[in-house]
């Protein structure tokens, strides 16, 4: 295990988000060490996939803080105060959307060059070297010059990846990387997150396919109503879970 | 090219048409069967010819009016007056709408070979106007020395014989700029915007009471007849109407109506003698231009003032697209107050004509000390007002691309502004090509609106030279293909631009 126990790459305190009056986060508390693949699952509407939204300044949130690379987030911010903090935040964390979201008019390798050369400054041959080996390590060598629409759904999801990875994020967040793509393409994607997870990088990942969880995760945490209903190891979470609705979700979601 | 084939179709079978035209034999009867006589003018070219009367605005007024009405008296029928576009009058002869044009009409080789027409109710002279306080044009002379280094610019009415007097005897001394009204040339010459403004007799007397600032330069020049046309071959109704205007003449009159009018000087005394004299005695040569004739003869004419369309559009739109572009993106991502004043922006320009627009910005801004000069005025005109529609377009294409692509630009650590520019505008741009395509043809029409701030434009030049020579038909055909010409090959790049757009990578 590579995971340092004294440095919290990301700490969440007492995170409370409303839309309107609709409460969908009451007071989440979690941490995050570096090199820790936290895993985050439970049933829909929980409140999991705003969660991670609110990581990276997707949302915003009304109440508690989040710290995370040396930055603090706290609820209630204006956003002239927020948008600063927010660049600085989103340089350091990465983002895989459920729906991929890669931009159609750029081809494989224009997706991951992209922020680079132009957020970080990359020259163009530096960022398309880089690039060309995280595309091999996705498995997608061979397509660098197709454009989105000519690959499939789980190329696509991997082109994403590649794309989140180009910016050397402190956090990974990866929002139902999976749940929009069928058995076979879920499987392509999901070998790539397992290899991922090995290799120590940070990641929060939000997913209903329990087999990722299982073979990823160093911490599970099950979300419910807004709330962090119970967290530990997968093995502890899954063979003797202290509350009975995490029982009855982990057995809905494995009978499916 | 099945447009182009079936305009020439259409074109070459309307001149077959025209040639084998059946006479209006019996336009006198007919007056007198209906006992009215129709007669055509235009209420807009101003006094003292036909204006709407100031007491009943409903009602006409003028000399021409009462001219008329002493005419049909004469032929024991009811005068009923007809508007149309001055310059369209001829059409509306030929076409049967009107009896005959009574409106200012001067006698021109063009239009004697073009249609019939009566002996001479006025002698016309034209009047230069300057400002009374010019010190740069104190004579005629002065026009051809230009000391001052530039032209001077002098407004006409277009197609008129002044337009054609300078046309002839100081094309490249002066820049004749055309006007569709007497007085929006006078008052361009008040606001300082032209040099003077050569004008026939007749409203000169009528405004010299508006335009105090106006003094006539020299002596008036251009000598020359105004006369009533009919339809070539209504021999019976022009013989009525030259026993009924030397009647006028004979029991005086037509010299009472001009002396109320304060048109009568020593040349309408000539008018007597006119009676019975042939166009060559008037120094008149009829002459028909008609056919291949007349597009060699104007055919160049008419394609110059379609570079200028073609220049207009080329420089207006792209600033209309600039312009546009702000505004969307304004009105998308801007603050509240910004956002409101943008949507104000938009439905004033969409809501409003094109014309008043160019107007304000062509007639009105210089009375509060703005000159534009006409081209100026147009290119910015045709540029606001298409910004409006481009603004509208290109919100629908900001709204199309889906927001999962801000996000993932956003959490890709770009700022709004970067992620507008890489990722949000190029993707809604292919959206639009085809709507914004469409509106720059739309422009290359919409150009023609130009010319009532005097640019001369393609269909300008066109109204220009159909009213000189009367060849409406050849000309109309003409403008219609250069107008084709331009549009089609412009079709055609766009879907070109749209498929290579929807294709090509650019990483």
């Amino acid at each position: 295990m590579i995971i340092d126990e004294n440095q919290p790459a990301l700490a969440v305190h007492a995170l409370v988000k409303r839309f309107g009056d609709h409460q969908v986060l009451s007071g989440v508390t979690l941490d995050v060490r570096r090199g820790e693949v936290c895993v985050i699952v439970g049933p829909s509407g929980g409140g999991k996939t705003t969660f991670l939204r609110c990581l990276n300044g997707l949302d915003d949130f009304q109440e508690g803080e989040i710290e995370l690379a040396g930055v603090k987030l706290r609820g209630g911010l204006s956003p002239r105060e927020r948008t600063p903090l927010l660049r600085e935040v989103r340089r350091q964390v990465g983002i895989v959307f459920q729906q991929f979201n890669l931009f159609p008019h750029r081809t494989a390798l224009g997706n991951v060059i992209e922020a680079p050369m132009h957020v970080l400054g990359y020259s163009r041959q530096r960022a398309v070297a880089e690039a060309e080996v995280l595309l091999a390590r996705v498995g997608l060598e061979d397509k660098l010059r197709h454009m989105p629409d000519m690959l499939s759904g789980g190329q696509q999801q991997r082109v994403a990846i590649a794309r989140a990875l180009a910016m050397k994020p402190r956090v990974m967040l990866f929002d139902e990387p999976t749940s929009a793509l069928d058995p076979r393409m879920a499987a392509e994607v999901e070998a790539v997150i397992v290899d991922l997870a090995a290799s120590g990088q940070t990641m929060v990942v939000v997913t209903h396919s329990l087999r990722l969880a299982r073979r990823t995760a160093h911490t599970l945490h099950v979300f419910e109503s807004g709330q962090v209903l119970e967290s530990g190891p997968p093995e502890q979470v899954f063979e003797s879970p202290c509350h009975e609705a995490t029982r009855r979700f982990l057995h809905e979601a494995g009978g499916k | 090219m099945r447009q182009l084939g079936l305009l020439l179709a259409i074109l070459l079978g309307s001149m077959v048409a025209q040639a084998a035209e059946p006479a209006h034999a019996d336009t006198l009867s007919s007056i007198r069967a209906r006992s009215k006589l129709i007669w055509g003018g235009d209420s807009e070219g101003g006094g003292p010819y036909v204006y709407p009367d100031p007491a009943q605005p409903r009602r006409m007024s003028g000399f021409e009016t009462e001219l008329a009405d002493l005419l049909a008296a004469e032929l024991e029928v009811q005068a009923q007056f007809y508007q149309g576009l001055w310059q369209n009058l001829p059409a509306l002869l030929a076409t049967g709408e009107i009896d005959l044009i009574l409106n200012g009409y001067e006698l021109t080789p063009a239009r004697a070979g073009e249609m019939d027409h009566t002996q001479p109710y006025y002698v016309y002279q034209l009047i230069l106007l300057a400002r009374r306080d010019s010190s740069r044009l104190k004579s005629w002379d002065d026009l051809r020395s230009h000391s001052g280094g530039s032209k001077f610019k002098i407004g006409v009415l277009g197609g008129s014989g002044a337009h054609v007097y300078l046309s002839s005897h100081y094309l490249d001394q002066v820049e004749i700029i055309a006007y569709e009204g007497t007085t929006d040339a006078m008052r361009e010459v008040e606001t300082g915007k032209l040099d003077a403004t050569l004008t026939d007799l007749p409203a000169v007397v009528f405004y010299r009471d508006r335009f105090q600032a106006l003094a006539e330069i020299g002596q008036p020049v251009g000598h020359g007849y105004y006369v009533m046309f009919v339809r070539k071959g209504d021999t019976a109704l022009r013989d009525a109407l030259n026993r009924a205007i030397a009647r006028l003449l004979a029991g005086g009159e037509l010299q009472l109506l001009y002396e109320k009018y304060g048109l009568w000087n020593t040349a309408q005394r000539e008018l007597a003698s006119l009676s019975g004299r042939s166009d060559a005695d008037l120094g008149v040569r009829a002459t028909s231009l008609r056919g291949w004739a007349v597009i060699r003869s104007r055919g160049r004419l008419l394609v110059e003032a379609a570079g200028m369309t073609i220049l207009l559009a080329c420089l207006s739109m792209p600033l209309a697209m600039l312009l546009g572009l702000l505004v969307a993106l304004g009105r998308r991502y801007g603050p509240a107050p910004l956002r409101w004043l943008l949507v104000a922006y938009i439905e004033i320009l969409r809501g409003t004509p094109l014309m008043l627009q160019l107007f304000v910005i062509f007639f009105l801004l210089p009375e509060i000390g703005l000159a534009v000069p006409a081209f100026g005025a147009a290119v910015a005109g045709l540029a606001i007002n298409y910004s409006a529609y481009e603004a509208e377009i290109y919100r629908a294409g900001l709204q199309a691309v889906p927001r999962g692509q801000m996000e993932a630009a956003l959490a890709l650590g770009m700022s709004p502004a970067l992620a507008l520019r890489r990722i949000i505008i190029p993707q809604a741009a292919r959206i639009v090509v085809p709507p914004v395509t469409n509106d720059f043809i739309a422009m290359f029409k919409d150009t023609s609106v130009c010319s009532v701030i005097t640019v001369m434009e393609l269909t300008n030049q066109y109204k220009v030279q159909a009213n000189d020579t009367g060849a409406t038909l050849e000309l109309a055909g003409l403008t219609a293909l250069l107008y084709l010409l331009m549009s089609i090959p412009l079709a055609r790049l766009a879907a070109v631009l749209e498929k290579r757009l929807a294709r090509q990578p650019k990483s």
